[in-house]
């Protein structure tokens, strides 16, 4: 699988230019769109939840005595739309790329992994903005280090179940709004608007559910190295880069096995 | 495999699921479970064929008897089904240009794009680059976005890049019809280039003449199966046969308007029952040569005496042009009385008529040359080959003399 990635790795670079240049290529503030939905997204909820509902974050690592909510929601939405984001993009190549995939032959995963390089680069904007906030809020320690060990596992993750689901996509057009409804159900049922200690208070059989998620595994992770500063036990990490490659090792071989006839299928 | 051949196809079939209705969505593959009516349909079957390294290739048959299904397993778009396909060396497919092209990119960085997809490194690319725009003859536009160019202009960016790519083996599907008249032969010289450098090249057309001054062998399709391999005039010549055939039983009353002697205009009082093609020494042939003479051999019946009919003879190439006529007035051969059976024989001298196929009209009109008395549409059709083997430019060649100071 490896080899193969980097044999590809010329076209997969060429079909992520091709998504570079297009992206925001007719609108005049570019990247900046990217950031404005996520941005938004954040000021309503942060306004809403903590204002509204009165949800108090955890304290912050750098101060036991300040908390922020703000920023600790962006942490949560930053993970889980490194995942969805990849997913729902996944999700729709084959059909977008159809045109092509009927008339030459090439690794169909190679636009969707192409699609996802542009992806990263959203995701990497709205780290930077949430890097931004936690240098502001003084709020800066060593375990951050710890982050990029569990993005790469979300990203693996998102990718492998979206190179699952892109063929079932392609044979069924539906499927799509079926995830996107499945994707808004999972965000609040990931500890990103609340804290998992929140959920502990509530039903058994809530709390179970949202502690069986595997985003919660991340973002909680994520909220521990970014925001509490602290270090997840030791296997916590290798776990979850174990679960994303295993994810992705067989999302990319499923793939690899219901494409062969894709070219048929569009 | 053994290394002479580029191609090989050992018995290849391809059948395609017939859904009578699809279940495209979730919620009917659900509700109503798999469907049942699937039907087999073999696009292609049984299909042996070996393409020799350097020979051009070409593939015949009516639409639908799977030449395209099989140049799409050839370049693995398809998987067969059964039988096994052996490819040597990189297949580059012209099926449908410019099908990678992003309309909001610039030719520049879709050239570059649709290299990558082909197969090409990028230093690759970067090489060819100069000679892809030269070709395309698009220096102008090259880094505007494609979705300003025209139709013309984008198929011909789509067939520089494929052309450029250095395939061992070439695959062309009817794309040769496209683009003006001047790029179409560029694209035809380019053709012949590759084949001298001795490139595969795998042609599907219904152009036959061009087939037939192109490829080496063709194979004839028919529903699926191979009808006939060999050489290219022969299996056109018998592919012709059968689709004149089928179209004579088809159009039953067309045809019986335009061979029933009966039926066709004119006063009548002559008919000419039958025609064929004849080399200088009267004897028959199948095809003519551009440089050697050859002749239209007519006989005719006369229901009465006629005084100096005039019989013209007039050649229409493939593509609608009416390219000449021969007369026997016009040379001032004067038949005299004729009456009961008679064969006239025609020649055009050092055949002037460049490489295609013609269509030949055989008209008899009495002495004065304005009373119709015969006329015979379609009375044979023919073709021109070169003996170089090269596709002129025009109809007929005429004579000239060039001269440097």
């Amino acid at each position: 699988m490896i080899g193969e990635l980097y044999r590809q790795r010329a076209l997969i670079w060429a079909f992520a230019n091709r998504d570079f240049a297009t992206r925001y290529r007719s609108s005049i503030l570019g990247w900046a769109w990217s950031l404005l939905q996520p941005l938004a997204t954040l000021l309503v909820y942060a306004a809403v939840f903590s204002l509204v509902f009165r949800i108090q974050a955890p304290p912050l690592g750098s101060d036991p005595d300040r908390t922020s909510f703000a920023a600790f929601l962006f942490t949560g939405m930053v993970t889980f739309n490194l995942f969805s984001g990849l997913l729902m993009l996944s999700m729709t190549q084959l059909k977008s790329n159809g045109e092509l995939l009927r008339k030459v032959h090439f690794p169909a995963w190679t636009p969707i992994l192409g699609a996802s390089v542009v992806q990263l680069v959203q995701v990497a904007l709205e780290l930077i903005v949430l890097i931004a906030m936690f240098l502001w809020l003084g709020n800066i320690g060593i375990s951050w280090l710890l982050a990029i060990p569990i993005l790469i596992g979300t990203a693996m993750f998102g990718q492998g179940i979206g190179l699952m689901l892109s063929v079932v996509n392609a044979r069924y057009g539906d499927v799509q709004y079926i995830v996107q409804v499945i994707l808004q159900a999972l965000y609040f049922l990931t500890p990103i608007l609340y804290p998992l200690s929140l959920v502990e208070g509530t039903a058994d059989w809530l709390a179970a559910i949202v502690k069986a998620n595997p985003l919660t595994w991340f973002v909680e992770a994520m909220h521990q190295v970014m925001y509490s500063l602290t270090t997840p036990e030791w296997w916590v990490i290798p776990g979850l880069l174990v679960f994303g490659f295993a994810v992705f090792w067989a999302g990319f071989t499923i793939f690899n096995r219901s494409s062969e006839d894709i070219g048929e299928l569009l | 495999m053994t290394d002479n051949f580029a191609v090989e196809l050992d018995n290849v079939g391809k059948r395609f699921m017939r859904h009578a209705d699809r279940r495209n969505t979730l919620k009917e593959r659900i509700v109503r479970g798999r469907s049942r009516s699937t039907q087999d349909f073999w696009a292609v079957r049984n299909v042996d064929v070996q393409i020799p390294k350097g020979s051009v290739y070409g593939l015949i048959g009516h639409n639908g008897s799977g030449k395209s299904t099989l140049l799409k397993l050839i370049t693995g778009i398809y998987r067969p089904t059964e039988g096994t396909i052996t490819t040597d060396g990189r297949v580059a497919a012209l099926i449908e240009l410019g099908a990678g092209f992003h309309p909001d990119m610039t030719g520049r960085e879709n050239i570059k794009l649709n290299g990558s997809i082909l197969g090409l490194s990028k230093s690759e690319i970067d090489n060819a680059m100069e000679t892809i725009i030269d070709f395309s003859g698009l220096r102008e536009f090259i880094d505007d976005p494609v979705k300003h160019y025209s139709s013309g202009m984008y198929v011909r960016l789509g067939f520089s890049v494929a052309v450029h790519m250095k395939p061992d083996v070439l695959l062309v599907d009817e794309v040769l019809a496209v683009g003006d008249e001047e790029f179409q032969r560029k694209c035809f010289d380019h053709l012949y280039t590759l084949r001298r450098e001795g490139r595969t090249i795998v042609v599907v057309s219904h152009g036959l003449g061009q087939l037939e001054g192109l490829c080496d062998e063709v194979a004839w399709l028919d529903h699926g199966t191979v009808q006939e391999i060999g050489p290219a005039t022969e299996v056109i010549g018998s592919y012709l046969q059968r689709v004149n055939a089928e179209e004579a039983k088809a159009n039953a009353g067309i045809a019986a308007t335009r061979d029933d002697t009966t039926m066709r205009a004119g006063s009548g009082v002559i008919r000419s029952t039958s025609a064929k093609l004849i080399d200088y020494q009267g004897d028959s042939i199948n095809h003519a040569e551009t440089g050697t003479t050859f002749g239209i051999e007519v006989n005719l019946h006369c229901y009465e005496q006629v005084l100096g009919p005039n019989v013209r003879i007039a050649f229409q190439h493939e593509t609608g042009p009416l390219v000449t006529m021969m007369s026997n007035h016009r040379i001032q051969h004067d038949f005299g009385y004729v009456e009961g059976d008679k064969t006239i024989s025609a020649f055009l001298t050092d055949n002037p008529l460049l490489p295609g196929r013609y269509r030949v009209h055989i008209d008899v009109f009495d002495h004065t040359g304005s009373v119709l008395i015969d006329n015979w549409d379609d009375a044979l059709e023919f073709t021109v080959r070169s003996p170089r083997g090269e596709i002129g430019q025009g109809f007929i060649e005429l004579p000239y003399t060039y001269d440097i100071r």
